[in-house]
């Protein structure tokens, strides 16, 4: 049985947040959002703004419109996937309306694997970073125990829902004081590249992506809207790394 | 040579693999950016370090990112997952870090340093490396986004189940 014009353009518009914040682009969202209505039996247009999405549907003289507020989360790849699947499989008409919602309701309250063992995962990505860039054992050492520090105060501040643009700040400035301690001491031959790569955790690069993807689909606002949010967190960055360079009396040449 | 492209791949992929968690992608996808990530980035250190070439970073960035983007949906359609879930972790190692802290750095110093000379050197120094820090920035962002575009068939029915997209 088909659902009303509200009810579909309610889950529609619930489903567009959900995927907009998982870290999905603009192209993916149309795509799948359209599919969706489809198997739902209505037309739908959807307007994407980079801080909410409306959806308007249409059956036959009836029309509804629906407006979502797009909540922060933090980019989640299996959510997306998961997501994009159901749409599939609403489309080939595997699940229909009612089990596409409980579906839906199982998918986002999965709990992502983030914790210890992604945070050990990340410093050693960081360290192999540093190593990229020319780091010797030392700096690759300090580097990891940097960025294992900066990402759990991250994890610890994310869980009490503090500002993620404060966040990045106060965790640049903790792995760039930690990662000075290379200079400091003199322990290793690479101290610059302690200190640049101690913070590359923090580098935005998914919504920098996202951001040129929007703009090659001509999605100019939500793309501006990603870029804009991307540069805040950079300046960000910046700001607590440059506060850290001081504090530990750093040189930057 | 062998032992430094060896060394190169390694590390990238451990990186791709350790930044892949941070967005929490499903398993296989975290293995498959690895995979990739080591192939493009030993492929920009083989067109800068070690052919007759010897390109510039941006071109080697460019061509080691398209071959990414082609990678990561080729690869996409065989792990069931989205391709921007392979494609971004292993975008990051080749990320030009150490451009970005030096044109900040710079920037820093340019505020600091009152005089004449110094500010020059140091803006000449942001301006150097902010250039090239945007331009393998521009160069790795369109690589790797054109393939997703250009083979968009693929790219957007990944997740399809019982259907395998062909070129």
């Amino acid at each position: 049985m088909l659902p009303s014009v509200r009810g579909a353009a309610d889950f529609l518009t619930v489903y567009a947040d959900w995927l907009f914040s998982s870290g999905a682009t603009c192209i993916r969202l149309e795509k799948n959002t359209r599919r969706m209505a489809v198997s739902l039996g209505v037309e739908m247009e959807m307007c994407i703004l980079p801080r909410h999405i409306q959806i308007t549907v249409t059956r036959g003289n009836e029309v509804f419109t629906s407006v979502v507020a797009i909540n922060e989360r933090p980019v989640n790849y299996d959510i997306n996937t998961r997501l994009s699947r159901l749409s599939w499989d609403m489309a080939d008409g595997r699940t229909g309306f009612d089990d596409a919602q409980k579906a839906f309701s199982e998918i986002i309250e999965a709990r992502p694997a983030t914790g210890c063992y992604s945070t050990l995962l990340a410093s050693l990505a960081n360290s192999a970073f540093c190593r990229l860039f020319g780091g010797d054992a030392v700096a690759m050492g300090v580097v990891f125990v940097a960025t294992f520090a900066g990402l759990s105060v991250k994890h610890l501040l994310s869980v009490h829902r503090f500002d993620a643009r404060l966040t990045v700040a106060i965790c640049a400035f903790i792995s760039s004081v930690l990662a000075a301690a290379d200079g400091l001491f003199s322990i290793g031959g690479t101290p610059q590249l302690s200190v640049g790569t101690s913070v590359l955790y923090l580098v935005p690069g998914i919504p920098f992506i996202n951001a040129f993807c929007d703009m090659i689909d001509r999605h100019y606002i939500c793309a501006f809207g990603r870029l804009m949010n991307a540069i805040v967190l950079m300046c960000c960055l910046s700001a607590g790394l440059c506060a850290g360079m001081l504090v530990m009396n750093i040189g930057m040449f | 040579m062998i032992l430094q492209i060896i060394e190169d791949a390694l590390f990238s992929a451990i990186a791709a693999i350790g930044f892949a968690s941070l967005s929490n992608p499903p398993r296989r996808a975290c293995l498959a950016s690895g995979l990739i990530a080591a192939v493009g980035h030993s492929v920009r250190f083989v067109l800068m370090k070690f052919t007759a070439l010897d390109l510039h970073i941006v071109v080697a960035t460019a061509i080691a990112s398209l071959i990414i983007g082609v990678l990561a949906v080729v690869v996409s359609s065989r792990t069931k997952v989205p391709a921007e879930a392979c494609l971004y972790p292993s975008l990051l190692p080749m990320f030009p870090g150490i451009y970005a802290y030096r044109t900040f750095g710079a920037l820093v110093m340019c505020l600091y340093k009152g005089n004449e000379g110094a500010f020059n050197h140091y803006f000449y120094l942001f301006a150097s490396n902010g250039f090239t820090c945007f331009f393998i920035l521009l160069a790795m962002v369109a690589g790797a986004t054109i393939p997703l575009f250009a083979m968009k068939r693929i790219s957007f029915q990944v997740t399809r189940r019982g259907h395998t997209p062909v070129l």
